[in-house]
């Protein structure tokens, strides 16, 4: 065996979207403004993952506007429409759906008016990057322009959208029950290098396959698969929240160590699009799941790599000489009791 | 207090201002002249966020005395580019969505910026080397480094400043690279986190903490305190006007102790002040006294007859039993051909967002009882302070401020209340700035869990059977502790096809820090044993990995544990992508690592010797050879 070894190993892995064995809904207001902008109100703030800019996709695609031209209103328990909670995997599915659902209403309201201005059926109106038309026809004109004369018809272009999503509890003696409509699937493998001397271990590549249901914006996904591989790959390897007798000995980033620029692997994401039927985008989400294969697929592969198992993370390096001392005292065993 | 005259240079404009004595750089940026986009991560020198250039050189300006910097040039993240505008640093951020909660992006621009003055054709190893001073919790760092190898290609004249630009609009925004559009105010350090915001009148809040596990509190005498010039309120739980308690599931939590506390670092008091220095001199003045009582540290300790108890209303400190069961067990065991057991662990882990928690209260003209914080749940935490404070729900008003980096760990309604009671006894705004440590101690971790696993197989690596139990720490209270579980045990035993499954999950009360929400909210300690468990026994069965798995997934049209039928199942697909990509050679799960021929193909990095963690005597032997 020489110093460093290399090994690869795989796991497969699960999720649920939205809250857990219960009914999960999220509202939004919509409105086509003025200058061919929109206003988007629900409940949503940014924790990181990109939900902004997806929201204004699906409002831009589903009015006809541009991303740029969308305004998403604060999230506001005064102010604005109750979505519920930034957490559970769920705000592009839940509030996703909400918010393309409040403006396929402003868009009923704006076509209605448009459709009578010109004499077309409104089935014939499409809408896309600031302007609108009636197929197989000549007519066409500005988001802006349509704006204006819809409201000096006298209606204002709003619409509002609820989502539901239909979980349901779990019986308490035996657990059975539905707790999610939709669910996802994923499969990372790891490839590592463990030196055997410092029982330092490398994860170099990662290959991780989700399901997304429909990728709303392919590089934020590709963003969430990073950001939850490198938290995967710091439980696996180094993050332990001590605590001796109820105090923590790990209260800062000097002892509670996290994954740095040296520590990631590249990370090799492949987004598979197997549309949620449920919902009218068909996106389902990535939020949480693309974490949950990392840390037993580098366990995997470093037992591969060296034939030591771990089963209690982090796979320090302690653990990881530990292991090989054991290994190396098992097969002194075995050679000894064959003699 | 002394002060000094402080005469700089700042983004290009002359600064004279005193600072206070022991102030630091950051202090002075941040509060003397509002530039919040250097951000305070830890206080430390651990992670990079406050990071600016004095006299051009790159400095942790909360390492830095403000006296130290006097009469030098400073330039900060905000004076990187001409007002309005983005740097090619900037833009390539921008452009490759290396900026998330962007908690962190300010102090990353400024060390990518550092690394480009210092060497303009650095390759990604001296980028990565340079930028390992700067943490980032969101991205796994990869967009980063592809920002900064774009800037530097652009700076170079290697790409044209087009390739800087958004994807433009094709035939649909629906799969569609969209720039961020958050990520302008990221970059510049422009966004306002709650940390960042100020009122005029604001006070300044600390808390008192407990140093002890597990005790009756006594008496609290907070006379002395009360007193202190410069004080307007100090708060207790007597403050608490309505229904105490608060929680994700259960609400066993109040807002600060009520005559006892159950875990080091529980907030017992806290001080509204002019400032924070008077805030944290107040908190010496409260006195507490102690009772001790017996305390328990081990979930299993704490199931045992005779424990300590934390809740009256959990006498056997079970927070939450969940059970799932599917067929019979027994007959599944009986018909496998091989039955493999093991256990696992796993270990508490910190959230460690770069944005430690804050938040600004205030009552506003109309009596609404305003926070603002980055909350992920305001909705809820809406409700629950409702209650606490006895006000009708529409004169409590929940603002989320954007987070900065939440993982699950922003769901609790660990301080707002503190803030709204606050607000509500001084009549005046009140800010608190969790220090890092603060977040540390008294903040959820990811639910530690102690997994026994016992399959059974046939020959062809078919399950028959599983018996899945595990043991989590859920700390002192329950606050996610509950749902934790039930997302564990329902997806526990894997997307796979198990006739026979018998589930039993345990949250456990003990007086150790409370676990509570973590991306993956249970799933990921349960797959963990799972997918362990699989690999063990692909090995003993002489399968791949990939085929054990194949052999049991669940399939279009399966019923999942739970017994609910599922409609397209997407698994297959993953695994045939996954194997692909990595080219994987398929052969027996039994650490063949040294003869497979799939290798050190394109999709890993390099290795690397510049920062390895562990040093030791044999580092000098990079030749040994071993067994
Ligand atoms: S390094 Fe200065 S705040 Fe973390
Ligand atoms: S984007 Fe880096 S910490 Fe959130």
């Amino acid at each position: 065996m020489s110093r460093k070894c290399r090994g690869r190993g795989m796991a497969a892995s699960w999720y649920g979207i939205a809250r857990t064995a219960t009914i999960d809904r999220a509202g939004a207001w919509a409105e086509l403004d003025d200058g061919g902008t929109a206003k988007i109100v629900t409940g949503v703030t940014e924790i990181g993952e990109g939900i902004l800019t997806v929201l204004a996709q699906i409002a831009a695609e589903e009015l006809g506007v541009r991303p740029e031209d969308v305004t998403i209103g604060d999230n506001d328990t005064a102010r604005s429409p109750e979505a519920a909670h930034a957490g559970a995997t769920r705000q592009t599915y839940m509030i996703g759906n909400s918010v393309a659902l409040a403006c396929r209403d402003a868009r009923v309201r704006l076509d209605a008016e448009i459709a009578d201005h010109w004499g077309v059926d409104s089935g014939s109106l499409k809408a896309f990057d600031g302007e609108i038309w009636a197929e197989e026809t000549n007519l066409k004109m500005t988001m802006e322009e349509a704006v204006d004369i819809c409201k000096k018809r006298g209606v204002v272009p709003v619409g509002s959208g609820s989502f539901t999503a239909h979980g349901t509890g779990l019986d308490p003696e035996d657990g059975s029950g539905s707790p999610w409509q939709a669910y996802v699937f994923g499969c990372q493998v790891a490839e590592v290098e463990v030196d055997i001397v410092t029982g330092e271990v490398q994860v170099l590549g990662i290959w991780a396959a989700h399901d997304v249901g429909r990728a709303i914006n392919p590089r934020g996904v590709e963003g969430q698969i990073e950001g939850g591989v490198v938290q995967g790959l710091g439980q696996a390897l180094m993050e332990d929240y001590k605590l001796e007798d109820g105090h923590t000995t790990t209260h800062g980033f000097a002892k509670y160590i996290l994954p740095t620029s040296l520590d990631v692997p590249q990370i090799n994401s492949i987004l598979i699009e197997d549309p949620d039927p449920l919902s009218p985008l068909g996106a389902k989400g990535i939020g949480e799941p693309a974490l949950v294969p990392t840390a037993p697929a580098i366990m995997n592969a470093i037992y591969d790599a060296i034939g030591v198992r771990i089963t209690s993370l982090p796979a320090t390096p302690e653990k990881i000489l530990a292991g090989l001392v054991a290994k190396r005292e098992q097969e002194g065993t075995r050679h000894h009791a064959a003699e | 207090m002394s002060s000094l005259d402080m005469e700089l240079t700042v983004n290009g404009r002359a600064v004279k201002r005193p600072a206070k004595a022991r102030m630091r750089l950051l202090d002075f940026l941040r509060d003397e002249l509002n530039l919040t986009g250097t951000k305070e991560g830890c206080g430390a020198g651990e992670c990079g966020t406050c990071s600016v250039f004095v006299d051009g050189k790159l400095v942790k300006s909360c390492l830095m005395p403000a006296a130290k910097a006097n009469g030098a040039t400073i330039e900060t993240v905000e004076g990187l580019a001409k007002r309005g505008g983005l740097t090619y640093l900037q833009q390539a951020f921008h452009k490759t969505g290396a900026s998330q909660c962007g908690y962190c992006i300010p102090g990353m621009v400024m060390a990518a910026t550092g690394a480009l003055r210092e060497n303009p054709h650095a390759g990604l190893d001296e980028i990565k080397e340079r930028l390992g001073g700067n943490i980032c919790r969101c991205t796994g760092y990869s967009k980063i480094f592809e920002a900064v190898e774009l800037a530097r290609d652009v700076m170079n004249g290697a790409l044209p400043v087009t390739a800087l630009d958004g994807p433009g609009a094709g035939a649909s925004y629906i799969g569609n690279n969209v720039r961020r559009l958050d990520a302008p105010s990221k970059v510049t350090g422009a966004l306002k986190y709650a940390g960042d915001m100020v009122m005029p009148g604001m006070l300044h809040m600390q808390v008192l903490r407990s140093p002890v596990a597990h005790a009756l509190i006594k008496s609290i005498d907070i006379s002395e305190a009360e007193a202190m010039p410069g004080v307007e309120c100090v708060i207790t739980a007597d403050d608490v006007p309505g229904e105490d308690g608060f929680g994700v599931f259960v609400h066993d939590q109040p807002i600060m102790a009520r005559g006892r506390v159950r875990y080091v670092g529980e907030a017992i008091a806290a001080v509204a002040a002019v400032d924070v220095e008077t805030a944290m001199a107040a908190l010496g003045k409260i006195k507490v006294e102690y009772e001790n009582l017996p305390a328990v540290f081990d979930a299993e300790a704490a199931m045992a007859s005779g424990a300590p108890v934390l809740h009256d209303y959990a006498p056997d400190n079970i927070v939450k039993h969940i059970p799932i069961r599917k067929g019979d067990v027994e007959a599944g065991f009986a018909d496998a051909e091989l039955v493999v057991e093991q256990s696992y662990e796993t270990q508490p882990v910190e959230h460690a967002y770069l944005e430690p928690e804050a938040g600004l209260a205030y009552v506003d003209h109309d009596g609404v009882v305003t926070v603002i914080s980055p909350s992920q749940n305001i909705t809820h935490h809406r409700h629950m302070l409702a209650k606490i404070i006895d006000r009708p729900i529409n004169k409590v008003r929940f603002i989320m401020s954007p987070v900065g980096g939440g993982f699950g760990g922003k769901e609790d309604m660990i301080y707002q209340g503190m803030l709204a009671l606050a607000a509500m006894k001084s009549g005046l705004p009140v800010r608190l700035v969790f220090t890092r440590e603060e977040s540390i101690i008294s903040t959820a971790k990811r639910h530690p869990a102690r997994i026994t696993y016992k399959m059974g197989l046939k020959n062809d690596g078919r399950i028959t059977a599983v018996e899945f139990r595990m043991i989590s720490d859920g700390g002192a209270y329950g606050l996610s502790t509950e749902g934790v579980m039930r997302k564990a045990a329902i997806l526990s035993c894997g997307p796979y096809d198990i006739a026979n499954v018998k589930i039993d999950t345990h949250g456990v009360y003990t007086n150790n820090t409370p676990s509570g929400a973590f991306r993956t909210f249970g799933a990921m300690q349960a797959q963990f044993a799972t997918e362990s468990h699989l690999d063990i026994c692909a090995g003993k069965l002489g399968l791949d990995p990939f085929e054990i798995r194949r052999v049991n997934m669940m399939r279009s049209g399966a019923s999942t544990h739970t017994k609910q039928k599922l409609g397209s199942v997407s698994l297959g697909l993953a695994l045939e992508a996954a194997e692909k990509a990595s080219g994987w050679e398929s052969g027996p799960s039994v650490a063949r690592g040294g003869v497979r021929g799939d290798l050190g193909r394109a999709g890993n990095r390099e290795p690397c010797t510049l920062g390895a963690r562990i040093r030791t005597s044999h580092d000098v032997d990079t030749k040994e050879d071993i067994a």
